[in-house]
Formats: structure tokens, sequence, C-alpha cells
């Protein structure tokens, strides 16, 4: 140790009782440590976090689910499984979900497939990709509402930019006055909106294969295309599959861009379950019904996560 | 008057003085002539400003007119200067309205105003999230008037009355008793007034006066339908064969097919007030007065004989447009008639307004317009019978009403009223009603021409009105919001949420998703459950302070 002015002071008592005090301090650290309650304290932020923003709106979600709520007065009594009943007998609610499924359904594969094609052929490092991969990440920071109110633009008989042009083939869609025109419609903006989340993941994980098995796999193989299906495939599956997660679940919430685009009309006939729930929680104040609507759908949803893990661990084993 | 003959006299000569070419004086003098009391003509005509201590204006406040005296003392030392107030106001055109009065505003008093646009579909939404979370963070909102039962939920309402302001002569000068009644009650509630005017809605009729008057269209429509053309058609069926008769083929000359009607029917966005306004005189007639509900038990009215017959026939005009205008918001169905493709339109007062600006219309100086066809057959859903009359033909007060009330949880309500009143006083209202981009529609008598109000066709016309259109407009106009029958305006508690019922249903109908009894049972079903939600007794009885 050098004092100021560049003097040692070691075995000075000062220096001993430093140490002295430096020992005692770690060996305290080290009682808390192996005690209980400095665990706990390190934990409490998440758990507080979790209480405030997770637990404490789910029971409250609960407890809603089984009152009667009126604006202006707020819980004006219990109604039991009223709300539950009303739900499980609803032809919307049903309906709603049938949109979320199709949605899901037609949008998810059709994101990953040219996710994965865009990101494969990024990978193989064809002509001009720096730029492409530039352009294909831009949808994702446009906000879904105004893909949705730009879509109206795009899709209206009157002047749109896609419909006019295929109006004039002699290809005449009623994208904006039919369910499935209004559905195909929203489902077209979501490829174009979040076809690039499922490209920016993929191609990471193609970028994470050893370039040592792909000069083997091409040396061996017949084409890019037998590359992709024995090689990039099984080793970016679970990749893939993290996509695959996310974006279902993030497309099950779909809500913005139909929603712009139709207003869930004609009738309720494009009303995604977001949508339905949000008018009769948000817009109507309902919050008796749309919380036992959100309940129901919250255990649908988490059934079909976990048979999802459940695949997914199978997979990986 | 003595005959018919003095009848036309009397009707030229109003026509004359509406359009400058007689002065107010020669007007009574010429109507004493042809028997009617001189003092009934000088107070019909009489300018509304005489009934208070008014001045014309002056260059402290040049956007007001009349103004008192004592609001000029007030204006001098702007009074509001470092006051900011927050204004939430609809998205639409009418939004656009009040945002143009602010630095007029801002300019005479010195206060400062925020303006929040919120899109018409979450718009009841943040204004009650806002009440009743307690927040305040504004000082008044923009609601549609079938928004204002839910106001008076709570045991203190979430806005305040107007009156102890309106008496202040510092603040801007308006007059509510030149309301046309039928407007006036929607700024209401239990007699105590809220609101302050900004607009004044309702639907009526419009169509292509140079078309209709047409010989040769008159005579092929002769042929067809076996009568003479009815310009404008004044029963459904009428209405239906000038529809059917328009559609499909060239009538204006453009080398394009053309269209009998244009419908604003997108989901959410209003298009339900097609269906309110089209079926009223299949229900409301002079032995009925309820359309949504029995008052006595508030159970539905909606699917009712006469409302099932108003759907079948409503549907049966989506064949006269372009298929997609189920899925058109306001703006694409006016569209369609403002670039000449389309004989008629019911929609608001917006469409020969929007027809005045030549960049977007087609059809300056070609509008026609009268009150919404009847019916010769009305159905009272009260005793379940049917009646046969010459002609129903029922008023409405359909639409928004758009205009600011006060909120209870404002800190700044006096400076929050004086914007309020300022953009109510006559000069800026006046200019609200003749400007098309406003979306503002006349619902005040000084709007109007004599002898109901003191307005001129030359000051419209200075605002770029054709003469005829703006006589024409003013005349259906009126006669809609002056008809001793007309349809109710539902404002009880969750409108908002019944409206949004019949809305999707009807919708669905127009979309070919379901047959118009399964919709309208499904409509009354699900307002069985709201009004359940809310309360039978309390609705039973805010229903009915909503008629007082």
């Amino acid at each position: 140790m050098v004092a100021r002015g560049g003097h040692s002071v070691a075995g000075s008592s000062f220096d001993r009782r430093h140490t002295r005090g430096r020992e005692l301090a770690a060996l305290r650290i080290r009682r808390l440590e192996r005690g209980a309650a400095f665990k706990y304290a390190l934990l409490l932020p998440a758990v507080l976090w979790v209480v405030a923003f997770t637990f404490f709106p789910l029971i409250s979600v609960i407890h809603y689910s089984f009152a009667n709520y009126v604006l202006g007065e707020g819980i004006t009594g219990y109604v039991g499984f009223a709300n539950y009943a009303d739900v499980l007998t609803s032809e919307q609610f049903w309906h709603s979900i049938w949109v979320t499924v199709i949605y899901v359904a037609v949008a998810v594969p059709i994101e990953l497939v040219l996710g994965f094609l865009a990101a494969w052929l990024v990978n193989l490092g064809a002509p001009g990709s720096r730029a492409f991969r530039t352009i294909i990440g831009s949808p994702l920071f446009t906000l879904e509402v105004a893909i949705g109110y730009l879509g109206v633009t795009f899709f209206s008989v009157q002047g749109g930019l896609i419909a006019v042009p295929l109006g004039a083939l002699g290809i005449d869609i009623p994208w904006m006055s039919t369910a499935w025109g209004g559905i195909a419609a929203s489902i077209l903006l979501d490829v174009w909106r979040w076809t690039s989340f499922i490209f920016i993941i993929v191609l990471a994980g193609l970028a994470g294969i050893s370039s040592d098995l792909y000069d083997a796999a091409v040396l061996d193989a017949k084409s890019h295309w037998q590359v992709m299906w024995s090689l990039a495939i099984p080793l970016s599956w679970p990749v893939i599959t993290i996509a695959v997660l996310l974006r279902t679940v993030e497309c099950l919430k779909v809500f913005a861009i139909p929603f712009a685009l139709t207003t869930g009309g004609p009738g309720t006939s494009t009303q995604p379950f977001s949508a339905m729930d949000y008018l009769t929680t948000i817009q109507f104040f309902d919050f008796g019904k749309g919380s036992a609507m959100g309940i129901v759908f919250l255990i649908m949803v988490s059934a079909v996560i976990t048979l999802f893990f459940k695949q997914m661990r199978k997979s990986l084993a | 008057m003595a005959n018919r003959y003095d009848d036309d006299k009397f009707a030229d000569l109003v026509r004359d003085f509406v359009r400058g070419r007689v002065n107010r004086r020669e007007f009574i003098v010429r109507g004493a002539q042809l028997g009617l009391s001189a003092a009934v003509l000088a107070r019909m005509t009489r300018p509304s400003r005489a009934a208070a201590n008014l001045i014309d204006s002056d260059p402290v406040s040049p956007f007001e007119s009349p103004i008192t005296p004592e609001r000029v003392a007030f204006l001098k030392t702007k009074p509001y200067k470092g006051t900011t107030i927050n204004v939430m106001v609809c998205k639409l055109t009418v939004g656009d309205c009040v945002k143009y009065h602010v630095p007029h505003w801002e300019e005479a008093t010195g206060g400062k105003v925020n303006v929040a646009e919120i899109p018409i579909e979450t718009l009841h939404t943040q204004i009650f999230s806002d009440l009743s979370s307690g927040l305040g963070k504004y000082d008044a909102y923009m609601p549609g008037c079938w928004f204002y039962g839910d106001f008076f939920v709570p045991d203190n309402p979430y806005i305040v009355p107007l009156e102890s302001f309106l008496a202040d002569p510092k603040h801007s000068y308006w007059d509510p008793s030149q309301w046309i009644p039928s407007q006036g009650k929607l700024y209401h509630w239990n007699g105590k007034l809220y609101g302050a005017l900004l607009d004044g809605d309702c639907q009526a009729l419009y169509y292509r006066k140079d078309i209709f008057d047409n010989k040769e269209h008159q005579d092929k429509f002769k042929a067809k339908y076996n009568y003479d053309f009815p310009a404008p058609p004044k029963t459904m069926k009428e209405y239906h064969d000038v529809a059917d008769f328009f559609t499909g083929w060239d009538w204006n000359g453009d080398g394009e097919n053309d269209w009998g009607i244009s419908l604003h029917a997108k989901v959410n966005e209003q298009g339900f007030f097609h269906f309110l306004t089209l079926s009223g005189p299949y229900v409301v007639s002079p032995d009925n007065e309820y359309y949504f509900f029995n008052p006595e038990t508030m159970k539905p009215l909606i699917n009712s004989e006469g409302h099932l017959r108003a759907l079948e026939d409503y549907v049966k005009f989506l064949a006269n447009g372009p298929r997609e205008q189920i899925a058109w918001t306001l703006g694409q169905g006016w569209n369609l008639f403002l670039a000449g493709h389309s004989a008629t339109e019911p929609t608001w007062g917006d469409l020969p307004t929007l027809a005045q600006d030549p960049k977007t219309s087609k059809v300056q100086g070609k509008m026609g317009a009268a009150p919404v066809p009847g019916t010769t057959e009305a159905f009272n859903p009260i005793t379940g019978q049917w009646k046969k009359y010459d002609l129903n033909q029922v008023g409405n007060t359909n639409g928004g009403t758009w205009h600011l009330v006060l909120s209870r949880l404002s800190k700044k309500q006096e400076a929050t009223y004086d914007f309020m009143s300022f953009m109510a006083n006559k000069k800026n209202a006046v200019w609200n009603a003749a400007t098309g981009w406003t979306g503002v529609q006349p619902g005040m008598k000084f709007e109007y021409f004599p002898p109901l109000g003191d307005g001129s066709v030359a000051q419209w016309k200075k605002l770029g009105w054709n003469e005829d259109d703006v006589v024409e407009y003013l005349s259906a106009y009126y006669k809609v919001l002056s008809n001793p029958v007309s349809q109710e305006y539902l404002r009880i508690p969750g409108t908002a949420e019944y409206w949004h019922e019949l809305d999707v249903n009807v919708s669905a109908v127009l979309g070919g998703q379901m047959q118009p009894k399964a919709a309208l049972d499904a409509t009354a079903a699900a307002w069985e459950k709201i009004t359940d939600r809310y309360g039978r007794e309390k609705q039973k009885a805010l229903y009915k302070a909503s008629f007082a």
C-alpha cells in the first residue's frame, strides 16, 4: 500500500484497522448472503413488479368478471357467473374467436415462409441483400393503426392503389364490403407489417450456424434448396420455434390493423377478439362482461400455448 | 290570407326579401297590404340583437358581433392572460371548426387553448375515462348528443349547467331563445342548458335538381313506372323508384354509369343514422312518438313490424349504389354525390355546404333538397296496429349535433365557458353554418331567412354559396327540424352501446350475413341486456327525462 507522498505505511495500526474492517464487512455480507433476508431483498423489486402489474390486475379482472359495472356508478352488484354465461352463449364472442383463429392460422404461416425465405436469401448473400435488409425492416417501425388506415387507401374501389389496378385487369375483389375480403385485406397488411419480424429473428439464427457446416453441406448437396431443407431448417429450428411462438402470441392480440381498416364490419364479420373485448370493456365500460371475456380467452390461449410448449420440447428433445 | 293567390304573392314577397330585393320596411308594408298584421311582420323580421343592450361590433374583438359593452370593457383587460384551457374535440370537421376559432379567441382574451382531437370511435371512451377516473385533464368536451345520458348517471353530473355564465354580460353574447326548438332540446337536460351552440344536425334528402328537372328523364321515368316523375320523391315508394331509375346508366353524360343513391354505411362510423332516418316514417306518426322503447316498460320497440318493414326496404337501396358503400365513411359517401355520380343522398347538411366548393364539387348550383320521404302507412309499436296516412313525413334531429359541454372537474370554468360562448356568438355561428368544411349546420333561427330569421342570401353568397342552393337547403332543413311529427333522439345512459348493437346488426344485414328479422331480434335482445345492466327503473326515468 502506498500512502500520500509515496511513503509505505504497511504494518501501521491504521492499515491493520482498515484491513480488519474490510474483513468484518465481507463477513457480514457473507452472512447476509447466506441469510434469507438478502435473497428476498434482491427478489423484492421483481416480486413487486409482478404483484403490481400481473397479480393485482388479474385478481382485479377476476373480481370484475363477477360484477355488474355501470359507468358513473361503478359496481352496482354481483351477478355470479352470469357474465360468463353471457359470454359463452354469445354468437358474437365465438365469431370473434373464429376470426382471430383464421387470422393467426393464415397470417403466421405466410409470414413464417416469407420471412424464412427472405432470411435465407440474405444469408446466402444474394445481390442487393444489404439494401433489402434495411427495406424489409421498415414496416416494423410503422404504427399498426397507421397501416390499417393506409389500407383503406389501398383497398378502396375509390382510387385504391391495389383495388383500382386489379379492377382494371378485371379482378374485382370486394375487399371492404365482404367478410372474407376484409379479413384477406387485413391479413395482407399484417403480413407486410410482420414478415420482417420473422426475417430478423431467423436471420440471426441462420447467421449462428457455423460456416464450416455450410461449406460441407454445399459440397454434399445438389442445390441450395437441399442445403436449406437438410441443414438450415433443422439447425435453426429452435429459433424458428421461438419466432413462431412470439408471433402467434402477438397475432392472437390482433386489433389495430383490422379495426382501423374495416372497424370490424360489415357487421362484426371482421372483428377479432381484441376488438370485441375493447369495445365491451373500454368503449362501453361494461367491465363485468369484458373481464369475463378476457378470462375465458386467457384460459383458451393458455391451453394452446401449453400445448405448443409441450410440442416444442418434444421436437427439441 | 284571403285566398291562394295572396298566398303565392306572399311567398314571392318572402323570396324577394330573402334574396335582398326588398328591404325590411317594404316587406312589412307589402305584407300588410296582403292583409297580414304589420306588427307580426315586424316581429318576424326583427333583428335578434334588439333583445339586449348590444352594439354591432368593436375592434377589441373583430370576430364577435353583436357584442355587449361589458364584454368590450372586459376584453380590454386581456382577462385570460396566462390561462390555458384544454378542450377535447372529435376528429371530424367540427373539431377543425373549433380549432379555427382558437387563435381569434386567444387574440381577444389573451388566453390559450389546447385542442386534443380524438377519433370518433374512441371519443366516448376518452371523455368518460377522463371524467370517471377523476383526472379532469380537460375543461370541455365535444360529445355527440347521444352521449348526454352518460353525463347524468352520477348523482352529481359530470357537466355543469351554463345559465349562470350565460347571464354574465362579460362573456360573448349569444341568445338561446333563437334555437329552433327541436335543436335547442338537444343542448338541454331536464330544462337546464348544458351546451353552447355549435352544430345543428338533421338528415334531409339531397338530390340533383338539374337531373330531376330534365324533361327527357321525366318522360323515361313515366314510361317505365306509369306515373309522373316525383321531383322530389315524397314517399319511400317514390324514392325507391327514383333511385332505381337512376341506377346503372350514364345520366350525366361523362361516359360512366351512375347511381341512384349514395350511402355512407360503414359500421362504427355513424352509418346506422341512415337507417334511423329512413325508418322513422314507418314507425313514428302523428299517433306515435316512440321509436326506441316503450316508455312504460323500457321494452325495446326496435324489432316491431314497422322497423322490420323499414329495414327490408332499406336493404333494397343497396342495389342502387356501389356495392362498397356498405364500407364507406361519410367522406366517401359524399364524394360520390359531389363527383356527380349519384342522383340522391339522404344525409346531413354537410353535403350541400361541401357542394359549394368548386375544387371538390361538380354539383354547385345543381342542389335540390327536401325532407326525407315519408310513408302512407305506419306501424304503431305501442298499440301494435298499422294505420294508413295520406303522407306520413317525419322530421328528425339525427346526427351528432356536436357542441362543447363544460366539465364539472374543470378549474377554469369561466375561461372555458368564455371560449364556448365565443363560438356561439352570432357572427361566428353564421360563419360556421355557411362554411362547408366546418361540418356545422344551422340550428338557430337567425341563420335562416325571414320571416323566421334575419339572414339573407347575400350573406350566404358572400361565403361562396350559390343562390338557389342555399334557398333550397335552408328551406328543406327547416322543414325537417320544425316538423311537428319528429323522430325522437335517444339520449339515455348507454345510448352509444344501444346504437352500436343496432349499427352492427344493420350492417350485418347490409353485408348479407343476417336476415332483417334476425338482426332486429338480436338488437332487441342486446338492448334488454343493456337496460338490465344499467337498471330498468333508472333507465325508464331517464328515458322520460330525455323527452322533457
